[in-house]
């Protein structure tokens, strides 16, 4: 088998396999499962936490991490619905100018994330951390505590306006995520990311300014963190303290689950995909199947550990740490 | 003398009983200032603080605003609160308490939610060690009576969810007529009043032998997580989900989302619970049949006037019968014929309360069992 199949292959393919694989078993045990309604509310699911995990992606390709996604959707949330609703609280009005503002604020998390870590010498993993409290204190600021409600039908209809079956916001993430692939591969910095997570000294050696690559990582994440939030915010309608709860987790499970080693130099954003498509089928499926709820985080966490193992080469690693 | 409950039971009798007692009140204060009560031989008033989970909580955040409107009903600044924030961890909630009456020497009035039950002991006990004064909501365990520590125990407050939950039930399954299949999202699985709230649900299911509960999920109280569930419920249940019962009105938000996303928002009725702002609007609106309102501003504001009025001597808690000590907080059901006039009364503006007037809304003695 080896001769058609490379060990390399089949783990480069791994994760997609192992959402084929959860589909199907899925599908068998309850048939509702495999239907376009289904994917769409998976999709729905999907899409602020797929743009997290792009953002983190090329953090994480550098060889370090950032923790500060909570804390960074938080404050984009409710920043994007004060001024929304400031500007006039429809698309059609002044408002739409909440929706670039708030990348640039995103941008702006990110720069301060990453000053932080390289101007401070902060590893990355207490920096972002500490910028994530930050940014949740600074949401808490903003709101006294309150959720703020975003109702305009235009905006909403992110959720609503379906085209294929499948609702805007879908479409609007998946351009996202080509944007995404396209500084990946296409770009420089996108470059950049794999030469400073493969070696940071070599990278560092051919005169690569390591320290301004990490600082614009910081900021791309950070705007797909906005667009994140901004997702979030259509799909609830509600911006509060409390939106990017629980997309640490989710968004560097899937980055990991997708086969991008925590430890850097491979992997991309396709891989984040179908590393959030595997989580949110996993979740979804779980309740459709009618798993009950003590065994649900138990069997993700088991998951998780198979995919990683599946898709990820460890025998060139002298430790892991 | 309890000139206290004198004092309350006369306001409603007549207006010039009223100002009687008015004056005794006047009275027995000045008496104790010059027999020297302790909170006042010391010269200051004494500190008050809230100790609570944290403030991004909505709950959270309106009990600290009632708090906030009683520190300004005794003419004193809003930042004169001290908050604790215990951020969900009881060894900081019990570690912050400490170092308060460190600070203050025991001149204190604390109301606090010890974030869970076994950790109200300790901190009743170093309070109590310290001369201070404490209101507990919540979490106390069934052993632990304010009755047995004397004046510094003054009082503890809980919310029984199971009634309540049981009547927002019930309209659910009246306005399905009495026959379908629903579904249930609840709160954190080992949270107490996620466990009556549940409880409420299968005691009005007793009542209606048509109703089937297709499945009940956690939600942890929270919005996202309600949604996906609730779209996953869509996938497996489809056209089978006649009514939606979810424990807290957070819930309620991602469920009716999960809804609008299926274009089914309006169609499927639910009810929550916590009487949110915004839930009464959509009650109003009919996006939801029912919430519970348990006037957190009330309970925040008042466990924090009973620990100070207490502390100044202003009553004497140990002469105060057993319901006075232990009580149910109020809890109001919302429904969408009274909506509007709860919204007028309660939330268009916050009713102005009388913070001595302790136990008006309260809702009786606290049963165990």
């Amino acid at each position: 088998m080896s001769n058609f199949v490379s060990k390399e292959k089949l783990q480069k393919w791994a994760p997609l396999l192992v959402l084929i694989a959860l589909i199907f078993v899925f599908s068998f045990a309850n048939s509702n499962f495999l239907s376009i309604r289904n994917f769409a509310r998976i999709g729905i699911a999907s899409t602020p936490a797929l743009m997290i995990a792009v953002g983190v992606t090329y953090i994480i390709i550098m060889g370090s991490i950032d923790l500060s996604m909570e804390g960074a959707v938080a404050v984009s949330a409710v920043l994007f619905a004060t001024l929304f609703i400031a500007f006039g609280g429809s698309l059609a009005s002044w408002a739409w100018l909440a929706v670039p503002v708030t990348l640039i604020l995103g941008s702006l998390f990110g720069l301060i994330n990453g000053l932080v870590h390289v101007k401070l010498k902060i590893p990355s993993f207490m920096a972002s951390l500490s910028m994530g409290f930050v940014g949740i204190g600074l949401s808490l600021l903003v709101t006294g505590g309150d959720r703020i409600r975003v109702e305009d039908p235009l905006f909403r209809s992110l959720l609503t306006e379906r085209y294929f079956g499948f609702p805007l916001m879908v479409h609007c993430a998946l351009v996202a995520l080509v944007i995404g692939w396209f500084i990946q591969c296409y770009t420089r910095i996108g470059r950049n990311f794999y030469a400073v997570g493969g070696g940071e000294d070599l990278a560092h050696a051919s005169g690569l300014n390591v320290q301004k690559v990490r600082v614009l990582g910081f900021m791309i994440a950070g705007v797909f963190y906005a667009l994140g939030a901004l997702f979030a915010v259509a799909q609830i309608g509600i911006a509060e303290t409390a939106t990017g709860y629980n997309l640490m987790f989710v968004s560097i499970t899937s980055v990991v689950v997708g086969g991008t080693a925590l430890w850097g130099g491979n992997g991309g954003v396709w891989n984040s995909l179908i590393g959030v498509l595997i989580v949110n089928v996993i979740n979804n499926g779980m309740i459709v199947v009618g798993l009950p709820r003590y065994l649900q985080d138990g069997v993700l966490g088991l998951l998780v550990i198979v995919a990683v193992v599946l898709s990820t080469d460890r025998k060139s690693l002298a430790f892991v740490k | 003398m309890s000139f206290i409950k004198d004092f309350i039971e006369k306001e409603t009798i007549s207006r010039r009983n009223f100002m009687f007692a008015t004056a005794a009140g006047l009275g027995g204060v000045a008496a104790m200032s010059t027999l020297g009560g302790r909170a006042l031989a010391a010269g200051k008033e004494p500190t008050v603080a809230w100790s609570y989970r944290n403030r991004s909580n909505p709950y959270w955040n309106e009990i600290v605003s009632g708090g906030e409107a009683f520190i300004e009903s005794i003419g004193r600044s809003k930042d004169d609160l001290v908050h604790l924030i215990n951020e969900g961890s009881s060894e900081k909630s019990l570690a912050d308490v400490k170092a308060i009456l460190a600070k203050t020497k025991g001149n204190l009035a604390l109301a606090i939610d010890t974030n869970d039950a076994p950790n109200a002991r300790p901190v009743v006990e170093a309070v109590k060690e310290s001369g201070a004064y404490i209101s507990t909501i919540w979490n106390k365990t069934d052993d632990l009576h304010p009755w047995d520590f004397g004046d510094n125990y003054v009082s503890h407050m809980s919310w029984s969810d199971i009634g309540p939950a049981e009547q927002t039930a019930r309209i659910l399954f009246e306005k399905m007529g009495g026959k379908g299949a629903i579904v249930g999202l609840g709160g954190i699985a080992s949270n107490v009043p996620a466990i009556e709230r549940k409880q409420g649900l299968l005691n009005a299911m007793k009542d209606f032998p048509d109703i089937k509960l297709l499945d009940y999920q956690a939600a942890d109280w929270d919005t996202q997580k309600a949604n996906q569930i609730m779209s996953s419920f869509l996938t497996r249940f489809g056209d089978d989900i006649k009514g939606v019962h979810c424990a807290n009105d957070t819930i309620g938000y991602g469920v009716l989302e999960a809804l609008r996303a299926e274009g089914l928002a309006g169609e499927i009725p639910i009810v929550t619970y916590d009487g949110n702002p915004q839930a009464v609007e959509l009650v109003m609106k009919g996006d939801i049949e029912a919430t519970v309102f348990t006037n957190p501003h009330w309970g925040g504001g008042i466990s924090a006037a009973l620990a100070y009025y207490a502390a100044i001597g202003a009553f004497k808690p140990s002469e105060e019968p057993h319901e006075h000590r232990e009580f149910y907080g109020p809890t109001i059901l919302i429904t969408r014929k009274d909506a509007e006039e709860f919204k007028a009364k309660y939330l268009d503006s916050v009713p102005k309360y009388d913070w001595k007037d302790f136990w008006g809304p309260a809702n009786g003695q606290i049963k165990y069992g």
